[in-house]
């Protein structure tokens, strides 16, 4: 998603590419009886390239028309879910009752273990943006997003780019959906609906559009601050509705913009 | 003109838009190594024909050949790749980023990194960040830009970014430079200055296509010169025929536009004639 961002592009169905990871280490490891952790490779590699071939015809369209054609993408895999696909996703009720990690023969069953093995990945999952701020691979990203055409006449194949941006956004949302399926033991539908694309969507755009730091907040602001105000977690929506309609009016650039500038 | 020296040639060059024939039945040899000048009255049709050699329009008829062979039809990053680079005239930097992020643009065709290497920020990785950063200075020098490479590139004054647009297109070691009106906005010491690059670039080998109002450097630099009017070529010739030229004098004085050999001190407006 926030890959998306750098390169302008915005995905209203990345609750699509989570529900695959998500599936994917359910399925592998409750069908075939694979180690949890080894299904993430497996996870990733799936979703990357569902995302390739789903952005292929649409990466042309601009804006507003690309968000609606992933709205219909992400309906689409909900509606596959609940039909029960290939007889393996478990209908409506979902997948439950994935095994614990274990690492090395010591069962990682404790949610203290999993808390640390998710600090775990999100470093990485930081480190790695990190870099991508800084290599020619994020930059050339950033070309296309600011000026498409003067891009494409300095030898930027713009499309491949783009095809390429969701491939490794469905990568890292796959990552995050396999840590959740690991998490909560069970994978169902309801998990995937359209509404959580929008949630990972405003995140993106409240905190910052290609912005690491902004993207924390904004995920912080989500879901940390209705946990702390318990009380008012019902009005969560309505808040949040509000701040993304001031933050659109004060701050187009979200409340902690990217660095401007890499070298 | 000896034809194994020809790098350009546009054949029946021609794209209709609705109704209006933009360019029409265009044909010119650009040689390698020339500086060629490209005039006309406001609307003529000059940045149509730069569009249509960097792929930017498709030709409606006739084709545009490179080294003999045909490029029209390819997308424009296909035709960067074989060494056709241009500025716009309407300068179109990054906006946003700085003067070296915007020439390192410039070198998207030179990268060795693979994706995940930069993810990874391997050792080679890392040596050929800084290999860019070197080469995109070091062609900020020979513009004399290099003390504003940590500046952005959107804000420095308009002369500068022009000079930041051109490194950007000269890091790609091209064989040939599209300049889409670069004496644009430009005062008179800037725009006497431009005729020394224009000639220091093609020093470097390099073939240039030039589009400008400015007589100054239109006919102090070029080798030869086309001029086209509602589309169509009119004359063709070296600057000082051209300037002598009747059909030329009559296409310029019969529009509101500068006569040929007319005062260059006055800045022209930008037009956003590009969409």
């Amino acid at each position: 998603m926030a890959l998306l961002g750098r390169a302008g592009m915005y995905d209203m169905g990345h609750a699509v590419y989570f529900g695959i990871g998500a599936y994917a280490t359910a399925m592998l490891s409750l069908i075939w009886g694979w180690p949890v952790l080894w299904t993430i490779p497996v996870a990733i590699a799936v979703a990357a390239a569902v995302g390739a071939i789903l952005a292929a015809p649409i990466v042309k369209l601009r804006g507003d028309y690309l968000l609606v054609v992933t709205i219909g993408f992400n309906s689409i895999f909900v509606l596959a879910l609940n039909n029960n696909l290939l007889g393996l996703t478990g209908g409506s009720d979902g997948l439950f009752g994935i095994d614990p990690p274990s690492f090395f023969g010591h069962d990682l069953d404790s949610q203290t273990s999993l808390f640390y093995i998710n600090w775990v990945v999100l470093a990485l999952v930081i480190w790695l943006m990190h870099n991508l701020d800084r290599c020619a691979l994020g930059r050339t990203y950033r070309y296309i997003k600011l000026d498409e055409l003067a891009a494409s006449t300095l030898g930027i194949d713009a499309r491949q780019y783009k095809v390429g941006a969701f491939a490794l956004s469905a990568a890292l949302a796959a990552v995050a959906g396999a840590l959740f399926a690991i998490q909560l033991a069970s994978v169902s539908p309801g998990s995937f609906v359209f509404t959580e694309s929008v949630v990972l969507f405003a995140i993106v755009l409240i905190g910052g559009q290609g912005s690491i730091p902004g993207v924390l907040l904004g995920t912080t602001m989500m879901f940390v601050l209705p946990q702390v105000f318990t009380a008012f977690a019902y009005y969560r929506y309505f808040v949040f509705g509000i701040a993304m309609i001031l933050v659109m009016i004060l701050r187009p650039q979200g409340i902690w913009p990217a660095r401007k500038g890499g070298f | 003109m000896d034809t194994s020296a020809i790098l350009l040639e546009l054949e029946h060059l021609g794209i209709q838009f609705g109704g209006l024939r933009a360019v029409d039945d265009l044909s010119l040899k650009v040689a390698k190594g020339s500086i060629f000048g490209l005039i006309g009255p406001n609307g003529s049709g000059k940045s149509t024909v730069f569009n249509l050699i960097t792929g930017v329009y498709r030709p409606t008829s006739g084709q545009a050949l490179l080294h003999g062979r045909p490029i029209s039809g390819l997308p424009p990053h296909r035709i960067a790749a074989l060494g056709i680079r241009r500025t716009f005239q309407a300068i179109r930097l990054f906006p946003g980023m700085t003067v070296l992020e915007n020439v390192i643009a410039g070198e998207h065709l030179q990268l060795q990194q693979r994706w995940w290497q930069g993810l990874l920020r391997t050792a080679s990785q890392r040596r050929e960040e800084n290999a860019l950063v070197d080469r995109a200075m070091d062609v900020l020098g020979m513009l004399q830009l290099g003390n504003m490479a940590h500046e952005q590139a959107t804000a420095l004054p308009y002369g500068a970014q022009r000079g930041v647009e051109l490194a950007r297109a000269l890091v790609g070691n091209p064989e040939m430079i599209i300049l889409d009106e670069p004496a644009a906005g430009l005062n008179d010491n800037e725009s006497a200055a431009l005729n020394d690059t224009i000639r220091a670039i093609r020093g470097m080998g390099v073939t240039i296509l030039l589009v400008e109002h400015d007589m100054n450097v239109i006919m102090n630099v070029t080798d030869h010169i086309a001029v086209i009017n509602f589309g169509r070529l009119i004359a063709e010739g070296r600057p000082g025929e051209i300037r002598s030229n009747p059909k030329v004098i009559e296409a310029y004085l019969g529009q509101d536009d500068d006569p040929p050999a007319a005062r260059h001190d006055v800045v022209k407006p930008v037009r956003q004639e590009y969409a």
